[in-house]
């Protein structure tokens, strides 16, 4: 949506949102195998999928020579690449949780997730006061 | 990808943790028995913890073939505890041998505390998580209000 004819930046926050979601998802895992002997931690890779969705990582965008081409790059469908944290340690039993530090990316993860859908929120209504003309009673 | 599969891992951890705890009270319970299940004194139990990927509906298996990185836990197995059982000196125990030896569940109150203990914060670590989960899915309802 990062070409969602609105303000850019509310493509990014969606963007943003959606890494974060996947961010989550993966230390939810991680704290649920924090006793799961052999498990391996996982990351994900958040700043690069961010860059790639918003057209602006190093890899070379796709040439549009035509209108109609299909908008490459869009933040639609970005899939965050997940790998195992390769500088875990690992306990007896094979595990590379950190407990502690699995906690504090959550902590983290949350308050930017809050802190995004506040700018998204702030978006909207920007966008809502120039609809009804400054005016409006919301 | 959504909040309920976040929610879902850590429901998943939280049984687990569970049923850890359910196997350690039983230890615990049992540190003095001599006649167990199936003769011989009580041996401790373990839980068997395995990483488990996400399944609940076909479009969720299709989805996971994607994404096999987000894994729930789950318990594969109650092991028993291959360690020898304590023979204590008690000649007038109905359970003695002709020496006067009583087998004893090999259950150590000490590591069952330690592991209770462990068990515990995994799982308010979990109950943590899922509480995250959900004030996100929150925060996001919120959007355009």
């Amino acid at each position: 949506m990062a070409d969602s004819g609105f303000d850019p930046i509310i493509g990014a926050l969606n963007t943003s949102l959606n890494l974060r979601l996947a961010n989550q998802n993966v230390i939810s895992g991680n704290i649920a195998n924090a006793d799961t002997p052999g498990y391996k931690a996982k990351k994900v890779e958040f700043e690069s999928a961010l860059r790639d969705a918003l057209g602006i990582g190093d890899q070379l965008p796709v040439a549009r020579t035509n209108p109609k081409h299909i908008n490459h790059g869009s933040s639609d469908a970005v899939e965050p690449a997940i790998f195992e944290d390769p500088n875990g340690v690992e306990s007896l039993d094979g595990n590379t949780v950190d407990r502690a530090a699995e906690m504090s990316r959550m902590a983290e993860n949350q308050i930017l997730y809050d802190a995004a859908t506040e700018m998204l929120k702030k978006k909207l209504g920007m966008l809502k006061y120039a609809i009804t003309e400054g005016g409006g009673n919301h | 990808m959504d909040f309920f599969s976040s929610m879902r891992v850590s429901a998943s951890g939280l049984d687990a943790q569970n049923k850890r705890m359910n196997t350690i009270s039983s230890n615990i319970a049992n540190s003095e028995t001599t006649r167990g299940v199936g003769g011989g004194p009580y041996r401790r139990k373990d839980p068997v913890l395995a990483a488990q990927t996400d399944r609940e509906s076909f479009g969720e298996i299709l989805q996971n073939a994607i994404d096999e990185n987000i894994q729930g836990v789950q318990v594969v197995e109650i092991a028993e505890d291959e360690r020898a059982p304590k023979m204590v000196y008690n000649p007038h125990h109905p359970d003695a041998n002709g020496e006067g030896y009583v087998a004893m569940p090999n259950v150590n109150p000490v590591e069952e505390m330690a592991n209770m203990i462990s068990a515990q914060r995994s799982y308010e670590a979990n109950v943590t998580a899922m509480g995250a989960a959900k004030q996100m899915a929150q925060k996001a309802l919120e959007i355009g209000r």
